[in-house]
């Protein structure tokens, strides 16, 4: 994890790309989605039928903060054929890309944001909300103070006016409480241990069945001199 | 984290060296004078007719007068007795010199009362680096600048001017409530609405800009002494983890009316994340994490304290609304429907205990009974607070009758014995009710909204209590 940040920071990167930030947040605990980065539209196609269709595909890089709108994310491709023609279009758009993401393809009808940043008074602050593209309209969002209890994540699970989403909810399972609390307390850890790590965005991290798995991520990076506070 | 020398030391000072802020043997006022409207002079007369300080005060002046029973003095030079506190109200262009002086002179605490500070663009922000260098060289400690000062009434000490007509009624009824407050004006108007409800205040800051004593430092102070609730007003928060650390450590409520809630996000934030981090939505947090009581109305201030200076804290959220007025009932039951609180649901066998006692109309809960005598009252609280299924009342009574003030009277002693507390309101003779408040120092509400609310926080401070445990991060 620290290579991946170190190097980054080497190359002056001011993100780290979607592979990238959700390495970090793996090794840190947290679950993603299965998926791999593809050089060729032939190693597209192997990788698809390895993870099992539908796949996603994504064009990845440091520079596309806005994947969607650059239309660089191709959703729920069901065979071989639609994953080259993806692959075609995304490699053509003239994006300088690291490769392309090959991943599973996750469902599910509950959307969360988790996320890490840094207030001037507090420091490194936890948050926890909804999710989705709707985050920034419906603003259901709390935050704690960085590194964060067991007890601290349940609070903020309980105290987002959504927080039915996470009871049994239409046909769905409950989601598993203690998956969202370690997460939360992983990412709290995380950006209280690294000072490189200015920002963290998971969104979304999709409920598949129980399980809160990241689908998206994106760590924002910041130079640190010596001596000075991570927070 | 890096840290200059001089620095450390001053974090290592405790909460000792708060002490001479408020109870010194001596103090010297700089700038106090005989001109017109001298706010010096103010603190002079403060300190020998408000409070009748029993200590020595010096007054320097140019012409070195004595004023208004202070001793006069031209020079610091010219006071050959020990002083324990500096308080400063003069042009900000000469308090570095003063500050240079009273270090040298071995005086340990100042009170910087002048504003032209950091509250005043470029120029002011150098003259409030210079006086930091300086109280860290001499390792002296500063409230303010920009500040009203100290208000102590256990201990009759008050360098606040202009309050003299305020502090001369407070004085008399000294109690637990401590205040920390980032603004005179809100000291003001705390003080004055607390002149006609017997609060009891125990001391009083104006922190100003809190170029060094801070709310934090204040907090770790309050717990150490008389006070039994903090009641906090801030504009900004300063290092948010040193407070959140001093609110860990005590058990005694912290209230905190924050001001400046529409603060807007770093524009520039890159993830969604930051840009939802507002000032206001991380504070929120940090108050919820650390057990701080967020405020919603500056007037919450003065009104909510005496819930728990005189009432056991709520330790459950089952509430009986108690009424003599059907409407009352339902606007109780509507106003905790809005809060983590519930109607208490009565089992069969008080709903038959209460429906046997003559003029009680509903023997669920709400409770509301007709024109009744003394000892029915008694009767429903006694029944209401031991069955067992009540952790809490909530008290909307009509008091034009004069018994009135004398069961609720008796309703805090009962409460007080088993353990749960009521939240009183009268919707009518409001008269009766300020005289009640004064006289029989009853902690009654000004509005049914104020009641409910008095409840609420009780239950919060409850369930804080159980997670005081320390911050997990480093000091």
């Amino acid at each position: 994890m620290e290579t991946i940040i170190q190097k980054a920071l080497k190359r002056g990167q001011r993100v780290l790309s979607e592979y990238d930030s959700k390495r970090v947040i793996q090794s840190a605990g947290l679950a993603v989605n299965r998926e791999k980065l593809a050089g060729s539209r032939k190693e597209a196609i192997s990788i698809a039928s390895e993870i099992g269709y539908p796949v996603v595909l994504k064009g990845c890089s440091d520079k596309a903060a806005h994947k969607t709108e650059m239309g660089l994310v191709k959703l729920n491709l069901g065979n071989a054929e639609e994953v080259a023609k993806a692959y075609d279009e995304i490699t053509g758009k003239g994006v300088d890309l690291d490769g392309v993401l090959v991943g599973e393809m996750i469902r599910g009808d509950r959307e969360f944001v988790l996320g890490l940043s840094r207030d001037p008074q507090f420091g490194p602050c936890v948050m926890f909300g909804v999710g989705g593209i709707f985050t920034e309209a419906v603003k259901d969002v709390t935050f704690r103070v960085a590194p964060i209890t067991e007890r601290d994540a349940g609070e903020m699970l309980d105290e987002i006016r959504l927080s039915k989403l996470l009871t049994a909810f239409r046909g769905k399972p409950a989601v598993d409480r203690r998956a969202l609390v370690r997460a939360l307390v992983a990412i709290g850890d995380l950006g209280y241990r690294s000072r490189e790590i200015a920002e963290i965005d998971i969104n979304p991290v999709i409920i598949s069945g129980d399980q809160p798995i990241a689908v998206d991520a994106l760590v924002v990076l910041q130079r640190t001199e010596e001596g000075e506070s991570g927070r | 984290m890096s840290m200059s020398p001089a620095m450390k030391i001053h974090e290592a000072r405790g909460v000792s060296d708060m002490e001479k802020f408020f109870n010194p043997s001596s103090v010297v006022i700089f700038g106090a004078s005989n001109a017109k409207f001298n706010l010096g002079a103010m603190i002079c007369k403060a300190l020998r007719d408000a409070v009748q300080y029993p200590g020595q005060v010096y007054a320097v002046n140019s012409a070195g007068d004595d004023v208004a029973g202070a001793k006069g003095c031209q020079a610091l030079e010219d006071i050959r007795e020990d002083i324990d506190l500096a308080v400063i109200i003069t042009p900000a262009s000469v308090i570095p010199g003063l500050i240079q002086k009273c270090g040298a002179r071995g005086i340990r605490n100042v009170i910087i009362e002048s504003s032209g500070f950091s509250e005043k663009g470029e120029e002011g922000r150098k003259l409030q680096n210079e006086i930091d260098r300086l109280a860290r060289f001499y390792a002296l400690r500063i409230i303010g600048p920009n500040c009203l000062g100290v208000l102590d009434i256990e201990r009759r000490f008050c360098c606040m001017y202009g309050a003299e007509e305020i502090v001369s009624v407070l004085v008399r009824h000294p109690g637990p409530v401590s205040y920390i407050l980032q603004s005179g004006g809100v000291a003001e108007l705390v003080g004055e609405r607390l002149m006609d409800d017997r609060l009891g205040v125990n001391k009083m800051v104006c922190i100003g800009n809190k170029s060094d004593v801070n709310e934090a430092d204040l907090i770790d102070y309050f717990d150490t002494d008389h006070t039994e609730v903090i009641c906090v007003y801030l504009e900004n928060v300063k290092d948010g983890r040193k407070l959140m650390r001093a609110v860990k450590k005590t058990r005694k409520p912290v209230l905190v009316y924050k001001s400046g809630k529409s603060e807007a996000g770093r524009a520039a934030a890159l993830s969604h994340t930051a840009g939802m981090a507002q000032n206001d939505a991380v504070f929120d947090g940090a108050c919820r994490q650390a057990g701080i009581i967020r405020l919603q109305s500056i007037e919450e201030l003065h009104a909510l304290p005496k819930m728990f200076t005189r009432m056991p804290l709520l330790s459950g959220n089952r509430i009986a609304v108690f009424t003599t007025s059907g409407a009352f009932g339902s606007v109780g039951a509507d106003l905790l429907a809005g809060t983590n609180l519930v109607m208490a649901e009565f089992s069969d066998e008080t709903k038959s205990r209460l429906s046997r006692i003559p003029g009680v109309f509903n023997a669920a809960n709400p409770v509301d009974i007709g024109p009744a005598p003394p000892e029915i009252y008694l009767e429903i609280y006694n029944i209401l607070l031991t069955s067992g299924e009540v952790d809490g009342m909530l008290h909307l009574a009509g008091m034009w009758r004069d018994f009135v003030q004398d069961v609720m009277q008796a309703l805090v002693g009962f409460c007080r014995r088993q353990r749960k507390p009521a939240a009183l309101y009268a919707y009518n003779s409001m008269g009766k009710l300020l005289a009640a408040r004064q006289e029989k120092e009853l902690p009654v509400f000004y509005t049914a909204e104020e009641a409910v609310r008095a409840l609420e926080v009780s239950y919060q401070q409850y369930l804080y209590l159980d997670k005081k445990e320390e911050p997990l991060w480093k000091p």
